[in-house]
């Protein structure tokens, strides 16, 4: 019988769940691209693949308020920011990275049944902008119903950008015009229905072990930049379907979980399970050498290697744009002080 | 003028570091290129609409990565994996605020160059008025004024050059000034506004002190290499025109110039010729009488570098008085200075060719005879116990000391005081600072440390004295350098007494020092904190640091180590920053290989100038 061994999470222990979760997959799994359960070695970036982007989203409840409209309704609703935006780099390097789109937007969401114009914030130092917020109906008048409003509007705007910026994936054999010349890796996994672009999520944490027991032991002994051949994946009770692999950006040390270093990947995948898109199975060859380039270290990022350099850029940015939030807040109290007449 | 005109716009006042009415730091826009000594321009207005306009110089330009915390990161934003963006700051020392509301700008103000009448504001050219004359180019190839009324005496006088020998080319840059002063027509401009009180350019005279080499005997010879070296800079700086053109001033050598040398020590016959190696032609040798000598209280001169006991200075200007009075005596005429009381034969000491011209009577004609007859007043006669009258009580120590010391610089003072020179000669090569030629250039290089001391000395003393006399009608310039020689902080000497009397009152008299040494902080702190216009070239860092550079703000103290010939920083009283500035390659020979070769000239004649026939 093996001795018993405890080894180390590498994440921060604040990060709730940690980098590993390994609860049981309930779906179907279909080796997709080959029977033989082996790593793949990672191929160079192809030249013509010359732009990727990194994409993420970032969102803020500001305030929540209680709004009385002109008719004598009233309901709940939050002041809320957020933030949707990109790193477009080159993946030889041959480009300084460069933060696109990173602009912070406005919402009044609001329960609905209510009249609610748009909200303007003037400052008292003109130097300083005014913020503009835009109403929005909430689905429910619950109370948490502006924060999922907000996260709907967000991740809605994230999918628009990711897709927007990659290549086309073709989804039929006979379509072989498109090639892969942009790529978008997108933070975390893909949420919405496929909608075209060449777009890999990537999932930092391990809450689910997809894969069987003994399978499972292959992300052990991957060495970097090596990946797993991809799965076809489907869950048991949602319709979207993907293909996911994973990746080792880094070695694990030695007190760390032999998982440590790696990443799961997802892509869109067609709902028959016997076509791989050939862009997929190029993503997935070069993702290994790509993403070994943007893993971050350690002592930069809590959650490195898995939180990527440029998402970490990416996230310090669009907390920027949202603003200071307690200024915000103060100046969304000053303001509606004016409006009631109070001197503050 | 409406805001901004033609200045470009450089960025706006930042919000994340203090804004304060004297100091603040811009965020230099994309495309705009900003470095230290660019004049800017800020407008910023009040609550009550009311506009109120900075002008101040950058002092400090900053570049770092923006938004990454590491600094390592640099290699992943280089390799176009980290999103970064560069931000250049700049900071600006404020030199002027119109109107004087000492309210800081606002951040995000726009920060623009100042261009024009921007410009004058900035440098305080407006105050000057016609007083401005260029004292070198602004960084962008603008002139930058210097107030002349601040050099002349007229608001303040003297300048003041500090900077480690050889690469602070103190000495070019005072030549600058006075070829600036002279050919500017500031000097007319200024006395016609004064109505007429001064003579203007005519009247100025400027003396210089040559103390290193044969650098300053071709001042009025055209510079060979001057065309070519100001084309090159013109076209390293990327200037309009060349830098004397830039600055309105003749690219030609000094004019109305006369050279002045010490007489060779040891010709034959006592033959009085210029004791130059370079140049022969146009330089006049010169010599003091000994007539001269007592009748003008020289004496003190001599030991100007002794500091000394009280005793010896007791002793000294006890005989001084004695020389004096004994020249008052002479009836006949001539350069040398009969005495009767010399009993030749009971001297220790008996000098040769003694010219007895009467019975018992001496005629003292050599700087040697002159000693001889000092020994024996205090030492010999008497049988060794002196002449009552000139020992007045003096120990045998003191008396020796002195004789001693006069011993010791004979060697150096006996080719410059003499006594066998007719009253033609005499005539011929007695110094004239003052009288005929714009400028008098005085080679003292070849003499030895004493010598020089003793002909600055006395003819500074001479200037003064004559100045005193006629008042500040014409302003005289005087160029030395090495003033931490001639008026050391901590010893006295009369050479330093008559530099304090010139830098304390000299400017109401119409002299005005230039001034130049290694270390402002070795030399007297009256002369260097009497002087309006302060000049610093490369400084020594730890010499930088100094309470006598604490006019520099701290930003330039560290630059001072950096400066390269050709660069200074000047500060005047009207602007409150200093201001750096280059000056361009002399249009005057500084050597004899970079005159410029007469066109015409016979090859016998070019073999001759050389070899000093």
């Amino acid at each position: 019988m093996p001795p018993m061994r405890i080894r180390l999470d590498p994440w921060p222990v604040d990060i709730e769940g940690g980098q590993l979760g390994l609860q049981r997959f309930e779906g179907d799994l279909i080796d997709i691209e080959t029977p033989r359960w082996a790593a793949v070695a990672a191929k160079p970036v192809p030249e013509r693949l010359h732009t990727v982007h990194v994409v993420d989203g970032k969102r803020r409840m500001e305030s929540r308020v209680f709004i009385e409209d002109e008719a004598g309704e009233a309901g709940m609703g939050g002041f809320g920011a957020y933030v949707v935006g990109a790193v477009r780099m080159c993946p030889h390097g041959s480009r300084p990275a460069e933060l696109t789109d990173v602009r912070a937007r406005r919402l009044l969401a609001h329960a609905p049944g209510l009249r609610v114009d748009p909200y303007r914030l003037s400052p008292r130092d003109p130097h300083t902008g005014t913020l503009q917020y835009t109403p929005i109906v909430t689905e429910s008048a619950d109370p948490l119903a502006p924060l999922h409003k907000l996260q709907q509007v967000m991740l809605a705007e994230e999918q628009n950008l990711s897709h927007g910026l990659a290549s086309q994936v073709p989804f039929s054999e006979e379509d072989d015009r498109e090639a892969l010349t942009s790529l978008t890796i997108q933070d975390g996994t893909l949420r919405s229905k496929n909608l075209g672009g060449a777009v890999v999520g990537c999932v930092k944490t391990m809450q689910t072990q997809y894969l069987p027991a003994d399978r499972a032991s292959l992300l052990s002994e991957l060495r970097p930049g090596e990946r797993t051949p991809i799965l076809h994946m489907k869950y048991a009770n949602s319709p979207y379907t993907r293909f996911i692999w994973y990746v080792r950006l880094c070695e694990a040390a030695f007190y760390q979980h032999p998982m440590s270093g790696v990443m799961r990947l997802e892509m869109y995948a067609p709902d028959d399970s016997d076509f791989l898109p050939p862009i997929v199975r190029e993503v997935a060859n070069v993702s290994g050498h790509l993403l070994c380039r943007l893993a971050s270290r350690a002592h930069k990022d809590p959650r490195a290697p898995q939180n990527l350099i440029p998402t970490a850029a990416l996230e310090s940015a669009m907390t920027r744009a949202m603003g200071s939030a307690d200024l915000v807040t103060r100046r969304l109290r000053a303001h509606i002080a004016r409006e009631l007449g109070v001197v503050a | 003028m409406t805001f901004g005109e033609g200045g470009e716009r450089l960025g706006r006042v930042l919000g994340t570091e203090d804004v304060t009415p004297t100091v603040f730091w811009f965020a230099v826009a994309p495309g705009a290129s900003v470095g230290l000594d660019d004049l800017v321009v800020v407008r910023t207005l009040k609550p009550d609409g009311r506009e109120v306009r900075f002008y101040g110089l950058v002092d400090n330009v900053r570049k770092r990565h923006e938004g990454v915390t590491f600094e390592s990161d640099v290699e992943d934003v280089v390799a176009g994996v980290l999103p970064a963006s560069v931000s250049y700051a700049a900071r600006v020392l404020v030199t002027r605020v119109d109107p004087e509301h000492f309210i800081p700008p606002q951040p995000g103000d726009e920060v623009r160059r100042a261009h024009g009448a921007d410009l004058d504001m900035a440098l305080s050219a407006d105050k000057m008025k016609e007083a401005a004359f260029p004292a070198g180019l602004l960084a962008d190839g603008q002139p930058l004024p210097l107030n002349f009324r601040f050099v002349n005496g007229e608001s303040g006088g003297h300048i003041n050059i500090s900077g480690i020998s050889g690469v602070a080319t103190k000495t070019s840059y005072a030549l600058f000034l006075l070829h600036s002063i002279f050919r500017s027509g500031v000097m007319d401009r200024v006395a016609r506004a004064g109505g007429g009180h001064t003579a203007g350019t005519a009247g100025g005279k400027a003396i210089i002190f040559n103390v290193k080499g044969e650098d300053l005997l071709f001042l009025d010879q055209p510079n060979g290499r001057v065309q070519e070296r100001e084309a090159e800079a013109q076209a390293a700086k990327g200037l309009s025109a060349d830098r004397y053109t830039l600055m309105g001033l003749p690219m030609s050598p000094f004019r109305d110039a006369q050279f002045l040398a010490p007489p060779r020590p040891g010709a034959s016959n006592n033959a009085i010729v210029p004791h130059t190696d370079q140049r022969a032609q146009g330089v006049t040798p010169f010599v003091f009488t000994l007539r001269e000598f007592c009748e003008r209280r020289m004496l003190p001169y001599v030991f100007s570098d002794a500091g000394g006991s009280l005793n010896i200075g007791f002793v000294i200007g006890n005989i001084e008085e004695k020389l004096f009075k004994l020249a008052q005596t002479q009836a006949s005429a001539g350069a040398g200075l009969g005495v009767t009381d010399w009993k030749v034969e009971e001297s220790s000491n008996i000098p040769e060719n003694i010219d007895f011209s009467d019975v018992g009577a001496v005629n003292i004609q050599t700087f040697d005879q002159l000693i001889s007859y000092l020994e024996y007043k205090l030492l010999d006669e008497n049988e060794g116990l002196g002449d009552k009258r000139w020992v007045l009580g003096q120990t045998q120590g003191t008396l020796r000391a002195f004789v001693r010391r006069l011993r010791g610089v004979q060697k150096h003072l006996s080719p410059l005081v003499r006594g066998d020179l007719s009253e033609a000669q005499a005539r011929q090569y007695r110094p004239n600072l003052l009288g005929g030629t714009q400028l008098s250039v005085v080679d003292i290089h070849n003499l030895s440390g004493p010598a020089q001391m003793f002909v600055v000395g006395v003819l500074l003393r001479e200037v003064f004295e004559h100045k005193e006399k006629y008042g500040r009608q014409n302003t005289v310039f005087v160029v030395l350098d090495e003033l931490n020689k001639y008026a050391p902080r901590d010893e006295g000497s009369p050479i330093k007494d008559v530099l304090l009397e010139i830098a304390e009152r000299g400017r109401s008299l119409g002299i005005i020092l230039i001034g130049a040494q290694q270390t402002a902080s070795e030399v007297e702190r009256r002369i260097v904190s009497n002087a309006a216009i302060r000049v610093v070239g490369r400084l020594d860092l730890a010499e930088a640091e100094r309470p006598e550079y604490r006019f520099l703000p701290q930003s330039f103290r560290a630059r001072a180590g950096i400066l390269q010939p050709g660069t200074m920083l000047v500060s005047q009283p009207d602007v409150p920053n200093p201001v750096l500035v280059n000056y361009p390659f002399p249009a005057w020979a500084t050597r004899r290989d970079e005159v410029a070769e007469e066109v015409g000239q016979s090859v016998e004649e070019v073999g001759e100038d050389w070899l000093g026939y």
